[in-house]
């Protein structure tokens, strides 16, 4: 009898604790599609956003700012894991002749490992090509945050996180901090990638890498980096298309020491004039946001701090004078989208503003620029939205 | 007497049985979390899938809890989904940690019960929160050095 009720208990217990699992709110809500996207605005006004779902890079258009998203496009017609989350987030650019480049990151079966990969269209976006993997690397090792742009001549211009000489190092049971960072260039239109070349040893291994045009057409990286001993600031280099050398410069000074994931990359956004206008994040105290103006190899000038506890993930764009920084900031409630604007080039700002609220998750904002003007491109759970900042 | 403790074994074994899939944390849950224990240290050992360094220091606070099992209480907390509680199961086993209690988010806003557990950590891991007898907390964000485990106790 006692047996038989001890074993009554051993059917019935699970069960209970299987309901009970079952009954809570974030075992029975669906795992909606990973949140990072990427968005940029055409010369006509069109903007364009990608994301992942389903194991498909997904390409969406409108041409009335976000407010309708027209169907989706599937980039890569054969399904496969893509990263979304976090740092990594499928990426769109403008060819000069109108085409659409779209790259993302591929996981491979082992942890933090991957592949970059790119596909383009001819046709406005109708159709794709065929995804290549962009580096010539094909060890299973970490290939992944993928960051691209477009140069003044046409060329494409990546750069990713990559563990190669990690893996190397560790092979020779020599110490090394961190991944390096690689890059690549297509000189014709993303139908092949040269060579990859390395930018830096012992860089951060989790944090995306900022990218902006300078005045000469070329295309500067901002990435957090490794000096000294684990001490995670960030690094300025230009990454001349052409034979040139490449030279990544320290360009913060924080020293926030952590033998850590940081997941917290920076942005850049260079004026006209050649100012090169950053914001990035670093606890050392408490979290924070700064702002300030790179001089590479030296402290920025005009540093300020831009937010703290709370703030995350800042993006910042320049259009003459008018400086916008945004960034998410999280409270018990949610998530708010703030803003600080500049209108003396980044001397000083006014004070904080919210532009936008979600109790829903919500992806790292990104700003976009259209004939001087500046939005946000802000994905949430609840879908994207394209957020004006100026004040209604 | 005897009939109740054997009644409790069997309910206990599905418990047993769990021992490092993770338990869900929801938001309402990390008041509990962060309560101060009767005596000695809770330290809530922050980790996630993609924290390179994440899985040498839950194995390097195990080993300082296990030489100190009655001032230390060590739950590791993954930051990411428990719908993802598989993948995080396998990886705590894979580190030798899965006897270890251990949680999971179960928000929609990740960031939201980062902020709930410490607003002044912005989600860099590995993070280790120490909440003390006396009510104090202190958070140490990346690995562990020697130095830092030995303040724990």
């Amino acid at each position: 009898m006692r047996k038989a009720i001890a074993l009554l208990f051993c059917l019935v217990a699970p069960a209970l604790w299987a309901h009970e699992g079952h009954d809570m709110p974030g075992m029975s809500m669906p795992k909606g599609p990973d949140l990072g996207a990427s968005a940029a605005i055409d010369g006509k006004g069109r903007l364009w956003v990608v994301d992942a779902a389903d194991g498909h890079v997904r390409l969406r258009h409108s041409d009335d700012f976000g407010r309708t998203l027209s169907a989706p496009v599937a980039v890569n017609a054969q399904a496969e894991p893509i990263y979304a989350e976090g740092e990594n987030r499928p990426k769109i650019a403008f060819g000069s002749k109108g085409e659409l480049y779209v790259s993302w990151s591929q996981p491979r079966a082992k942890p933090w490992t991957g592949f970059v990969r790119f596909a383009r269209s001819t046709d406005g976006g109708a159709h794709f090509s065929a995804p290549v993997t962009v580096h010539h690397d094909r060890a299973e090792i970490t290939h992944r945050f993928d960051a691209m742009a477009v140069d003044a001549q046409g060329r494409i211009v990546m750069a990713w996180i990559d563990k190669r000489d990690l893996e190397a190092a560790t092979a020779r049971h020599k110490p090394y901090l961190g991944a390096a960072i690689y890059t690549s260039v297509s000189t014709d239109g993303g139908v092949t990638f040269s060579d990859e070349r390395k930018l830096a040893d012992e860089t951060c291994e989790c944090c995306r890498i900022a990218m902006a045009t300078t005045p000469q057409g070329e295309i500067a990286a901002f990435y957090r980096s490794i000096f000294g001993d684990n001490i995670r600031d960030h690094a300025y280099a230009v990454l001349h298309a052409d034979d040139q050398p490449l030279e990544a410069q320290r360009a913060t000074f924080d020293d926030w020491h952590i033998a850590g994931c940081p997941h917290h990359g920076p942005g850049l956004a260079i004026g006209a004039d050649g100012v090169r206008h950053a914001v990035w994040y670093e606890a050392k105290d408490k979290p924070t946001i700064h702002y300030g103006q790179l001089e590479p190899g030296k402290a920025p000038v005009h540093a300020q701090v831009i937010a703290t506890t709370g703030a995350s993930h800042a993006d910042v764009a320049v259009s003459s004078r008018q400086v916008w920084v945004v960034w998410n900031q999280v409270n018990a409630q949610g998530s708010a989208l703030m803003l600080r604007e500049s209108q003396d080039g980044g001397a000083s700002f006014g004070e904080a503003r919210t532009i936008a609220q979600s109790k829903d998750a919500v992806a790292a904002p990104q700003l976009l620029l259209w004939q001087h003007r500046a939005f946000v491109a802000w994905n949430t759970a609840a879908g994207f939205r394209l957020v004006p900042t100026e004040a209604l | 007497m005897i009939r109740r403790a054997l009644l409790a074994v069997p309910l206990m074994l599905p418990l047993a049985a769990q021992a490092g899939a993770p338990v869900a944390l929801k938001a309402e849950d990390v008041p509990g979390l962060l309560k101060p224990p009767a005596h000695g240290v809770r330290v809530l050992a922050l980790w996630g899938l993609d924290c390179a360094y994440c899985e040498s220091n839950l194995q390097a606070l195990m080993k300082l809890q296990r030489a100190h099992p009655r001032e230390i209480e060590l739950i590791a907390v993954a930051t990411d989904s428990v719908q993802q509680s598989v993948a995080l199961e396998q990886r705590l086993h894979a580190a030798g940690v899965d006897t270890l209690p251990s949680r999971a988010y179960a928000d929609a806003t990740p960031e939201r019960i980062n902020y709930l557990i410490d607003p002044d950590w912005g989600g860099e891991l590995p993070r280790t929160l120490i909440i003390r007898a006396d009510g104090s907390r202190s958070g140490i964000s990346g690995q562990l050095t020697p130095a830092k485990l030995a303040t724990i106790p």
